[in-house]
This record gives structure tokens, C-alpha cells and sequence, in this order.
């Protein structure tokens, strides 16, 4: 699920950056309005369980794979929404980093798909209510079930619709979702089960860890403020600009129009009605010059680079 | 089992690293632009993204990685954006290039452009881990006023990455002890153990917080300034690295090397 940066352009990946940063100030603000100064050490210690507990996977029944939590729905029913949200977008920063586990550039995707979709839309608007205010095996069971479909489905929707805005993939949208939506539901019910069999865990050993929004002062659970809203709006505003910004200098680059026109129109606007069809296209007579001067150059500058950089290391040293 | 040791050795190794005198902030910069701009190269062009692999050859080499290193590190991202783009070969039939007399369409040469992009996108952000390290790129996100509380869940989640790495393998070792040779676990066995790694995780966080309080902690975590504001050096290197990139991407090369074609 993690989208690597091959897979977005520039403009898509810088907009959903400036939306995704937009929802970490407001989350901030939300989360700095919690009175609990526990809630600080417990995020912390909680982003490292959901690394730790990703990597403990379980067998999958009939059909020897194994599968592990991504953790949002999990997080969202310990601590609340806002705070599950930052402790998520830690972790995807983390495994960016540390791991490079999903692209930097592509990490406001990586954001919204993953942690936004099942913090702050399917927590809120599936889980919570299914599950109450007074949770019980059955309804925790059946919201995580629910919301981890809603949030993994929806993730997969936007994957689709990133990577088709992109302009990366020559797979039209209505067979790509084909393609990303069954996968995604089973991972869906996956996930969903296992974020079940967790939080019964808990409910049965220790249910005052559950997210309670009346122990908490402040407005976490509340509506959005009027000053939230304002910054929500700015940020929203603000995307859209970045947005059609960027569209605009995508677009007036000569070289992916060239290719955008060639994509849907064909070869017939671009390439003499003489050539035969497997015939150069104007632009690409240079293509195996190009390669091999490249590769010969990325040889010299590489070995270029060993001499310099490690002679000046090991003089350095002495 | 073996992903939390791989995941172990891996913070490990990336704790120690920083192996450069430039400033995080620098790192930051030079590592997004260059993102940004290889992902301008549209993907009917991948000679050009050849050009774009000078960046990761000679700075893996400078922050002393060594660039056979980096390449290895970063074929793991091939699978996802090899299942993304396979797609491309089998829908897109229009013409693209000749290589000598073989035809190759359009759809193969946006193949290996993505395939292309994921490495060396990859390369330039395994490159930054080693020129940066962890704490100090932390350290340099708050500095450009990225929000103090994401900034300290960082910091938390990274000092506690190792702890619950190590706890988690201890619980499984203990598991794998009474198994009778199965290392597989049942969803239900999982949700114990996985339950258990959370509460202990929760009792760990309640401590750490009564440690925090005897220390004077009033809900805001001070950050320490590790004094890795740019310096002379540091923007004259993202500014001559910033332009060489441009230059590597706009430079019309492919006419450079024209006699080379047959």
C-alpha cells in the first residue's frame, strides 16, 4: 500500500504534501488541546508498538500466506482520532526514513491514504458508531471489520486516482480499480479481523485503555471549531492552487504533452503518414545514442567519484 | 521472524550513520529537489533518467556508502512498482523506440522509466538517511517550524522502535520455545501475543510518563538543538548540487552522444 515516488508525478505528489501537512497542523492543534500529559510518552511508545507489531505476521488459513496490521483503526479505538493520526504519520515518516518504505516525496499520498482515510474518516464515521459508547466483543468486532474495509477500500480508491492523475500507468481506470478493489476488500477483511482479535484482547484484559472522549478535556472528540475550520479551508484553498499551479506547468511542458497527446490520440498526429509503424518517433532518433553515452558516463563519473571522494576519506583518516 | 532482526539491524546501523559535514537541512532540500525533478522526466524518456543516476552514483560515493550499497538497498522497491507498472507493456502497443532493428513499444519503454524512477528515487532517499541521520533530519524539521508535537512523536517512536523490537522478539522466541518446531501462529494466538506487546507498551508509556512528571515535564517535550543550522559550506554545496541537477536534467546530452548511433 505504501506508494513508492516512481508511481506519482510531481504536481499530484506536491499537492497531496500540502493537503497532508494542511490535516498535521490541525491534528497538532487538536492534539495540543488534550489536557492529558500522558497522551505525549503513550503516542510515542504506541507508533513504536504498530512498527514492532507490523512485523509480526499471522498465518492466513487455507492458503499459506501470512498477513500483519497496518494499525490506523487500531490506533484511532486507544487513543482518538487526532492522536492516531500524528502517531500514524510517525510511523509512515519513520519507515520513509529509516526504512525507505514509500517514497519521500510520495509521503503526503502515503499520509492520506493510509493514515487520514482510517483515522479521521472511517474511525469516526464507522467505528465509533458501531461500536458505541459502551463497547462489547460483538460490536468492537463487527466495527473493526467495518472500518478497516471502509478505510482500506477507500485508501485503494485514492491510490487508483493518484497514480491515474499521475499519468504513470497505461491501465485505463476502470480496469485498475478492478484490479486494486478485490485485493484491497480481502486485505480489508484481513486487517479488519485482526484489529478484532486485538481489541477484544484488550477489552477483555485491560478496557480502560479504550478511547473514551468524556475522560477527555478539550474538544478532541467535539465538532471542529470555528478557528479549525478557517485553517481546514486555507489549507484546502491553498492545495487547490498548489494543485492547479502545477497542473499548469506539467502541462505547458512540451515534452509530456508531447507525450499526453501521443497517448490518446496515437502516433497519427505526431509521426508522418508515411512512416511505417514501427518507424522512429520524431524526438526519439537519439534514443540508443543517449543510453550508451549515459551508461559510458555514469561509469566514468562512479569511478571518478570512488577516487576522489574515498582517497580524500582515507587521507582524512590518517 | 527474521523482518524484526532485519528491522533491528537496520536502526542500528542507521543510529550510527551520518557520515557527512553537511547540514541535515541541506540534505532535506538537495534529496527533494532532486526527487521532484526526476519525477518532471516524463516516462517516455528514459535515457534521460540515465543522465538523472549521475546524482546517486556520486553522492553515494561521497557520503561514503559506496554506490554498489545503495543499489542493492534499493531493488526492495521494485516488487510494488514492478506490479504497477507491468501494466503498461501489456496496454499500451503505440510505437516507441528502435534500438538498432528491434521495435520496442511504447508501453516497455514507460516499463523501465518507472522502474528507473523507483531506483533512483529510492537510492536519493537511502543516500539522505546516510548523509543526514535520523535525529538530526528531526532536528532540522523543526527548524523549519514543522509542528513540535509531530516532531516529538518522532523522537518518541524512534527511541522506542528498538525497545518494543527487542520486546516483541523476546515474546516470539518464547513462543517459538514452547512450539514444538511450529513457527506459524493462528489469528487467535496472534491477537494474544500482539494484545500483550500493546498493554505492556501502554504500562511502558505510563511510566516512562511518571518519569517525565518527577523530571518537570509539563506536556511539552524541550527539544534539544543539535546546532546543525546551515553553514557556508552546506548551502554552497545544496545550491551547486541544485544546479548541477537541473543541468543533468535539461541538458540536451542525447545530441552529445549522437555518433554513437547505428
Amino acid at each position: 500500500m505504501h506508494m513508492a515516488d516512481a508511481l506519482v508525478s510531481a504536481p499530484v505528489a506536491l499537492s497531496a504534501g500540502a493537503v497532508a501537512l494542511g490535516l498535521v497542523i490541525v491534528a497538532c492543534k487538536k492534539v495540543s488541546e488534550i489536557k492529558r500529559t500522558d497522551i505525549v510518552p503513550l503516542m510515542g511508545v504506541l507508533g513504536a508498538f504498530v512498527f514492532a507489531a507490523q512485523m509480526i505476521n499471522f498465518t492466513i488459513p487455507g492458503t499459506g500466506s501470512s498477513g500483519h496490521i497496518i494499525g490506523g483503526v487500531l490506533l484511532s479505538a486507544i487513543l482518538g482520532p487526532w492522536a492516531a493520526f500524528i502517531t500514524l504519520c510517525a510511523v509512515l515518516i519513520d519507515q520513509c526514513l529509516i526504512f525507505a518504505d514509500g517514497g519521500l516525496l510520495a509521503l503526503g499520498c502515503n499520509v492520506i491514504n493510509m493514515a487520514a482515510v482510517s483515522c479521521l474518516l472511517a474511525y469516526p464515521l464507522v467505528f465509533r458508531p458501531i461500536a458505541g459508547k459502551s463497547p462489547s466483543v460483538v460490536s468492537v468486532s463487527v466495527a473493526s471489520v467495518a472500518a478497516s474495509v471502509v478505510g482500506l477500500l477507500c485508501g485503494a480508491l485514492l491510490v487508483t486516482a493518484e497514480t491515474e492523475l499521475s499519468g504513470i500507468t497505461a491501465l485505463p481506470i476502470g480496469q485498475f480499480l478492478m484490479f486494486m478493489l478485490p485485493i484491497h476488500l480481502l486485505i480489508g477483511i484481513g486487517e479488519g479481523l485482526a484489529t478484532a482479535a486485538v481489541l477484544v484482547y484488550v477489552l477483555k484484559v485491560r478496557p480502560a485503555l479504550f478511547y473514551d472522549p468524556d475522560r477527555i478535556s478539550g474538544n478532541e472528540s467535539g465538532k471542529l471549531s470555528k478557528s479549525t475550520k478557517r485553517v481546514l479551508w486555507t489549507f484546502a484553498a491553498i492545495a487547490l492552487v498548489f494543485a492547479i499551479g502545477f497542473t499548469w506547468i506539467a502541462s505547458s511542458n512540451p515534452d509530456g504533452l508531447e507525450w499526453s497527446i501521443m497517448r490518446i490520440t496515437g502516433d497519427t498526429e505526431l509521426a508522418p503518414a508515411s512512416d511505417p509503424p514501427t518507424a522512429f518517433l520524431p524526438g526519439y532518433e537519439s534514443a540508443l545514442s543517449g543510453i550508451i553515452g549515459g551508461v559510458i558516463m555514469l561509469c566514468l563519473i562512479w569511478v571518478f567519484s570512488v577516487l576522489i571522494f574515498r582517497k580524500r576519506r582515507s587521507s582524512k583518516v590518517s | 521472524m527474521a523482518k524484526l532482526e532485519k528491522a533491528l539491524l537496520a536502526l542500528n546501523e542507521f543510529g550510527r550513520s551520518r557520515k557527512s559535514d553537511i547540514s541535515p537541512v541541506a540534505a532535506v532540500i538537495v534529496t527533494l529537489f532532486y526527487i521532484v525533478i526526476v519525477l518532471t522526466v516524463p516516462v517516455s524518456d528514459p535515457q534521460r533518467l540515465v543522465w538523472m543516476a549521475v546524482y546517486p552514483v556520486m553522492m553515494a560515493e561521497y557520503c561514503g556508502a559506496g554506490f554498489v550499497r545503495i543499489f542493492i538497498k534499493s531493488l526492495w522497491v521494485l516488487p510494488f512498482v514492478i506490479l504497477i507498472g507491468i501494466f503498461n507493456p501489456i496496454f499500451d502497443h503505440n510505437p516507441g523506440i528502435k534500438i538498432a532493428e528491434v521495435s520496442v513499444s511504447a508501453g516497455w519503454i514507460s516499463f523501465v522509466s518507472i522502474i528507473l524512477r523507483g531506483l533512483l528515487s529510492m537510492q536519493s532517499l537511502i543516500i539522505l538517511g546516510y548523509m543526514a541521520g535520523f535525529l538530526d533530519i528531526c532536528s532540522s524539521l523543526r527548524r523549519i517550524h514543522i509542528p513540535r508535537i509531530l516532531v516529538t512523536q518522532l523522537l518518541l517512536s524512534y527511541r522506542y522502535l528498538s525497545v518494543l523490537i527487542e520486546e516483541a522478539l523476546s515474546m516470539r522466541r518464547a513462543r517459538q520455545a514452547r512450539g514444538f518446531g511450529s513457527d506459524k501462529l493462528s489469528l487467535s494466538l496472534w491477537a494474544a501475543l500482539v494484545g500483550q506487546l500493546l498493554v505492556r507498551s501502554a504500562d511502558r508509556a505510563s511510566s516512562i510518563h511518571r518519569a517525565m512528571l518527577a523530571r518537570g515535564f509539563d506536556g511539552v517535550l524541550p527539544l534539544v538543538d543539535r546546532g546543525q543550522s546551515p553553514d557556508k559550506n552546506s548551502i554552497l554545496f545544496a545550491i551547486t548540487v541544485c544546479v548541477a541537477v537541473a543541468l543533468l536534467r535539461w541538458l540536451p546530452f542525447d545530441s552529445w552522444f549522437g555518433f554513437l548511433n547505428f
